[in-house]
């Protein structure tokens, strides 16, 4: 069991000894029983700091979004950064080392184990709550996770199987890492789904079954982005399907506003949003490390985790690639090995 | 090579070009439009090997010459499909003679994942293909494009990622 007074002391002891400017953790929401993503810069503020199986995010989002802040800054904080990271997050970092986006000494990795469980689905629990709202909701150990709800506080037990999101169910590496210290036991058996499950599931179906599946999803896209803003890797500072630094001033002609390339349109259709989440995959291939927080931040509920964890399939299982696993690794597709599938080419 | 059927296909040729340009006449039989992607150092002086040497084969395909096959970036399929290609071809040259030494290794594994990702979404999976042409393989190259053409006739229009404005 993770005792979270340890992961404060010592966020507390790293601001206390000036090792780090800031600490990124979880901390209590104001409404219902999520935790939600914070950054402490005091020492007292670290008491606030908790850790259960509605930490869902992935901080690492923040070091980027920081690492970002800093490179405009006139006067840049270069001190590292600490963060409270469960497994999927310390491989989220190891990607971004491998990328030489930040370096190593820059951050300091406060692991946390899901010891066996993992974070909860929102979706997967409210149903399971038939529209009443968790007031808490801790870990259970092997039974399950306990949830109570507003107006009663009895906890409940609720196999972990049932409402731990999707990519919990899946994953094979849920202690972290990559870390400075890990809190929490490392439990290495999880009898959940095998790895890949969903997507082995999704390509058993016929062509014309999966098309129907997809048209729908790409359908009914919104084009909001949300999907690209939640994600740690995609930091470019310009996304290719959306150019939105395309400076049009009284001197650009017309014939260069028509020139400009588009790879897609904006508007959201489904042939225009089928190549900007193609594309997307595509551009997290060997990089995405399974967090499913696309997935979860989607506003129309499109299994995106689905197209990512196909290509995470395909790289383990034709090019033995795990993203994140190695940092000194060169990447996926800047690799390459003689005995890579060569019987597709004619 | 004085081949009937192909004689009739180097006809055909000039009602596909007209259907390129402009909408597909009803009842007129279905030619599909490819887009090949080839290799400037190899794929490209093999389908003009193919040209010199007077082979007959399908005029379906619009060559693309780009510097490398390693150069392919999967945006240009996605957006080839896009605006309306039956067929994406690419073609480079075989392991262990690319000009750049790894361009076409690092292009299998990149487009080795292109390619199983549209199977994944439901695009038929003959219309996405790869393959390796020397500057030496006229043959081979129109032998490649008309088995190509004729999986294509089989398929028929690709509907699923076209645009559709």
């Amino acid at each position: 069991m993770v005792n979270v007074e340890e992961i404060r002391d010592y966020a507390a002891n790293l601001l206390k000894k000036g090792e780090v400017k800031s600490v990124l953790g979880f901390r209590r929401g104001s409404a219902s029983a999520f935790a939600e993503p914070c950054t402490i810069t005091d020492v007292g503020e670290a008491t606030s700091l908790v850790w259960d199986p509605t930490c869902l995010n992935n901080l690492t989002l923040y070091l980027v979004k920081d690492r970002k802040q800093q490179a405009a800054a006139k006067n840049p904080d270069n001190r590292p950064v600490g963060i409270v990271a469960k497994g999927c997050d310390s491989r989220a970092i190891g990607v971004l080392l491998q990328e030489n986006y930040f370096k190593r000494e820059d951050v300091v990795v406060i692991g946390v184990s899901c010891e066996g469980t993992g974070v909860v689905d929102p979706r997967k629990l409210s149903a399971k709550l038939k529209g009443r709202t968790a007031s808490r909701v801790t870990f259970g150990g092997a039974d399950g996770i306990n949830v109570s709800v507003y107006g009663d506080e009895t906890e409940t037990v609720i196999p972990a199987r049932e409402i731990l999101a999707d990519r919990c169910l899946e994953c094979r590496a849920a202690v972290p890492a990559l870390n400075d210290v890990v809190f929490g036991e490392a439990v290495g058996a999880r009898e959940f789904d095998e790895p890949f499950h969903a997507a082995k599931e999704a390509e058993s179906l016929s062509a014309d079954e999966r098309w129907a599946t997809w048209e729908h999803h790409f359908d009914r896209c919104l084009r909001c982005f949300a999907c690209r803003a939640v994600c740690p890797m995609c930091y470019c500072p310009e996304c290719v399907v959306d150019s939105t630094t395309f400076v049009v001033t009284l001197g650009t002609s017309a014939e260069e506003k028509a020139n400009r390339i588009r790879w897609c349109e904006r508007s959201a259709n489904t042939s225009e949003s089928a190549v900007y989440h193609l594309t997307r995959t595509i551009h997290l291939a060997g990089r995405c490390i399974d967090c499913g927080e696309c997935e979860r931040v989607c506003p129309v509920n499109i299994p995106l985790r689905l197209l990512n964890t196909k290509l995470e399939k395909e790289a383990f299982e034709m090019f033995e690639y795990q993203a994140g696993h190695d940092i000194e690794q060169a990447s996926l597709l800047s690799s390459f090995r003689d005995e890579d599938p060569n019987s597709f080419i004619r | 090579m004085s081949n009937p059927s192909k004689v009739t296909k180097a006809e055909d040729d000039t009602q596909g070009r007209a259907s390129v340009a402009g909408a597909r006449k009803p009842g007129a039989t279905f030619e599909p439009r490819i887009v090949a992607f080839l290799c400037k150092w190899c794929s490209s002086a093999g389908s003009d090997l193919a040209g010199v040497s007077r082979i007959q084969y399908s005029a379906n395909a619009t060559p693309i010459t780009i510097p490398c096959s390693g150069s392919v970036s999967p945006m240009y399929i996605l957006s080839a499909f896009n605006k309306g290609a039956d067929g994406v071809l690419i073609s480079g040259c075989h392991p262990g003679d690319c000009h750049y030494m790894e361009g076409n290794y690092l292009a299998r594994r990149k487009l080795y994942l292109v390619k199983e990702l549209l199977q994944f979404i439901g695009l038929e999976s003959e219309r996405f293909r790869m393959s390796w042409v020397s500057a030496a393989e006229g043959a081979k190259f129109a032998e490649v494009v008309d088995e190509f053409v004729e999986d294509l006739r089989v398929l028929g229009p690709q509907n699923r990622l076209k645009a559709k404005r």
